[in-house]
C-alpha cells in the first residue's frame, strides 16, 4: 500500500524529506486514525445509526399513515356508495309502500263509499216505504175523518137522522170520490 | 453588471484599507513574514512513543466535544424532534439525500455513516481551529513586537499532515474493504485491468494489453489518492491558518483583528467546502470501484 510505502521510505530520500517537512511519523498517524475511527464508530452507534432508524420508522409511520388514510377514504367512499344505494333502495321501496298504501285506501275508501250509499239507499228506501206507509194511512185516517165528517156535515145539513147503512154508504162514496 | 460592482467597489475599497494599513505597520508586514506556521504541528508533550502535537490536542478536544454533543443532543430520540435532535436528523437527512442522489441508494445505505463522520469531524474541527485561543494561546518569548507564541496549545486538527493522512488512510482500507465485498477479489481485479468494450478476436487483444496498462495507471492512481485527499485538506487548511496569522500580524497589535475579520468568513466557508470535498471525492471513488461496467453503461446511455 502506496501510503504505508511512503511512512516506510520516511528516513531517506524525497519522500523522507516530505515526511519529515510536513511531521508525518507513524505514532501519531496511528493515534490520529484510532481517534478519526473511534469517533465515526460513536457517531455510528450514538448519532447516524439512532437517527437513521428514526427517520426510517418515521417515513414507515407517515407511509403506514398514509396507506391507512388511502384506505380508510377508499372504505368511505365504498360506505358512502352503499349507503347512496341503500337510500336509492329505500327510497325506491317508500315509494312502492305509498302507492301500495294509496291504492289500498282508494279501494277501501271505494268499498266503504259503496257500502254507505248503499246504507244511504237502504235508509232512503226504506224511509221512503215508511213515508208512503205513513201517507197512506194518514190518508186513510184523513179519508176516514173526511168520510165521517161528511157524514156528519151530511146529518146536521138535512137534519134527518141516517142509519148505521147510510152512514156507512156515504162515508164510503166520499172516500171513493176522494180518491178518484 | 450592477451586482458585481456592490460587490467588487467595496472589497476593492477594504483591499485599499489594507495596503494603508500595511503601509503604517511595515515593520509588521516583515515580521509576518519572518513567523508563518510551521509545517509540521509542534509537539508538546509524549505519551511513551506517542509524540503528541498541538494538532493532536485538539483533535481529542473536538472528538470529545462532538461525542458529548451527540449523547447529549440525541440521548433519547422523540417521535416529535425538538432542539439538538432537531438539528442532527436535518443535518443526516441533509447529508443521507445528497450522498444517495450522487451514489445511489444502495451504496449510500451501507457507507453513509463513514461519510457523515467524515464531513461532520472536518467541518467541526477546521471550524474549531478559528476560535480565538487557537494559534494564538501557548509557549513563546517577549519580542520586539510582542509575546510571539511558537509553540500553541492548540493548531488546526486539520493543518496537522498527520490527521488528514490518517482520515486518508482508513478511507483506504475502507474503501477496499467495499471494493471486495461489491466485486470479489477476481471481480476487484477485472474491474481495474479487464477489457471494455466486448470486442473479440485481434482487436481485442490489442484491448487486452491496452486495458492492462490502463489498469496499471489505475493502480498508480489509486494508491495515490490517500497522498493526493491528505495533501488537499491539509494544503487548504494549512494554507488559511498561515493567511489568517499573516493577516493578523500585518494589522498590527491594535488592528489585527480587523485585517484578519474578513478571512475568517472566507475559512468558515473554506471550512465546510473543503470537508464537503474530501466527503465527495471519497463517496465518489467508492462509487467508481462499487458500480459495475453494466451500470456505467446503462447510466451512459441515459445521458
Amino acid at each position: 500500500m502506496s501510503p504505508l510505502l511512503f511512512l516506510a521510505a520516511a528516513d531517506a530520500g524525497p519522500v523522507g524529506e516530505i515526511a519529515k517537512t510536513f511531521g508525518a511519523n507513524v505514532p501519531a498517524l496511528i493515534a490520529n486514525a484510532i481517534s478519526f475511527v473511534l469517533v465515526a464508530l460513536i457517531m455510528k452507534k450514538w448519532a447516524i445509526g439512532p437517527i437513521q432508524k428514526t427517520l426510517e420508522d418515521r417515513r414507515a409511520s407517515i407511509a403506514q399513515g398514509l396507506a391507512d388514510a388511502g384506505r380508510a377514504r377508499e372504505e368511505l367512499a365504498v360506505a358512502h356508495r352503499k349507503s347512496q344505494e341503500l337510500l336509492a333502495e329505500t327510497g325506491a321501496q317508500t315509494g312502492r309502500i305509498i302507492e301500495e298504501s294509496r291504492a289500498a285506501a282508494a279501494r277501501v275508501t271505494e268499498i266503504e263509499t259503496q257500502k254507505a250509499i248503499a246504507a244511504a239507499a237502504d235508509i232512503i228506501a226504506k224511509a221512503r216505504h215508511s213515508n208512503e206507509a205513513e201517507l197512506t194511512r194518514l190518508k186513510a185516517e184523513l179519508r176516514q175523518e173526511f168520510g165521517r165528517l161528511v157524514v156528519e156535515a151530511s146529518i146536521k145539513v138535512t137534519g134527518k137522522i141516517l142509519t148505521l147503512d147510510d152512514q156507512k154508504r156515504l162515508a164510503e162514496e166520499t172516500q171513493r170520490q176522494i180518491a178518484a | 453588471m450592477a451586482w458585481s460592482k456592490t460587490l467588487v467597489l467595496p472589497f476593492a475599497g477594504f483591499c485599499l484599507q489594507l495596503a494603508t494599513v500595511a503601509a503604517e505597520h511595515g515593520n509588521h508586514v516583515e515580521a509576518a513574514q519572518q513567523q508563518g506556521l510551521p509545517s509540521a504541528a509542534p509537539v508538546i508533550f509524549h505519551i511513551g512513543p506517542l509524540p503528541v502535537s498541538n494538532s493532536m490536542i485538539l483533535t481529542w478536544v473536538v472528538s470529545l466535544l462532538l461525542v458529548l454533543a451527540v449523547r447529549l443532543g440525541i440521548r433519547t430520540m422523540k417521535d416529535i424532534p425538538d432542539g439538538a435532535q432537531n438539528f442532527w436528523e436535518w443535518l443526516v437527512e441533509g447529508l443521507y439525500d445528497f450522498l444517495g442522489a450522487i451514489i445511489g441508494a444502495e451504496l449510500v445505505r451501507k457507507t453513509f455513516w463513514f461519510f457523515a463522520s467524515v464531513f461532520v469531524f472536518v467541518v467541526a474541527t477546521n471550524w474549531f481551529g478559528l476560535l480565538p485561543g487557537v494559534g494564538t494561546i501557548g509557549y513563546g518569548f517577549a519580542g520586539e513586537h510582542g509575546f510571539h507564541v511558537t509553540d500553541p496549545l492548540l493548531r488546526g486538527a486539520n493543518a496537522d499532515f498527520n490527521m488528514t493522512f490518517a482520515m486518508s488512510m482508513v478511507f483506504f482500507v475502507l474503501w477496499t474493504v467495499w471494493a471486495l465485498q461489491a466485486n470479489g477479489p477476481i471481480g476487484f481485479l477485472k474491474h481495474i485491468f479487464g477489457a471494455k468494450g466486448g470486442l473479440g478476436g485481434f482487436m481485442g487483444i490489442v484491448l487486452m494489453v491496452v486495458f492492462f496498462a490502463v489498469g496499471l495507471l489505475e493502480v498508480v492512481s489509486i494508491l495515490f489518492r490517500p497522498v493526493s485527499l491528505s495533501f488537499r485538506l491539509f494544503g487548504n487548511v494549512f494554507a488559511g491558518e498561515n493567511m489568517l496569522e499573516s493577516m493578523t500580524h500585518l494589522g498590527g497589535a491594535k488592528l489585527g483583528w480587523l485585517t484578519a475579520l474578513p478571512f475568517y468568513f472566507m475559512e468558515l466557508l473554506v471550512g465546510v467546502v473543503q470537508a464537503l470535498v474530501f466527503m465527495l471525492l471519497t463517496a465518489v471513488f467508492t462509487l467508481l470501484i462499487c458500480s459495475h461496467d453494466e451500470e456505467h453503461a446503462e447510466d451512459g446511455s441515459h445521458h
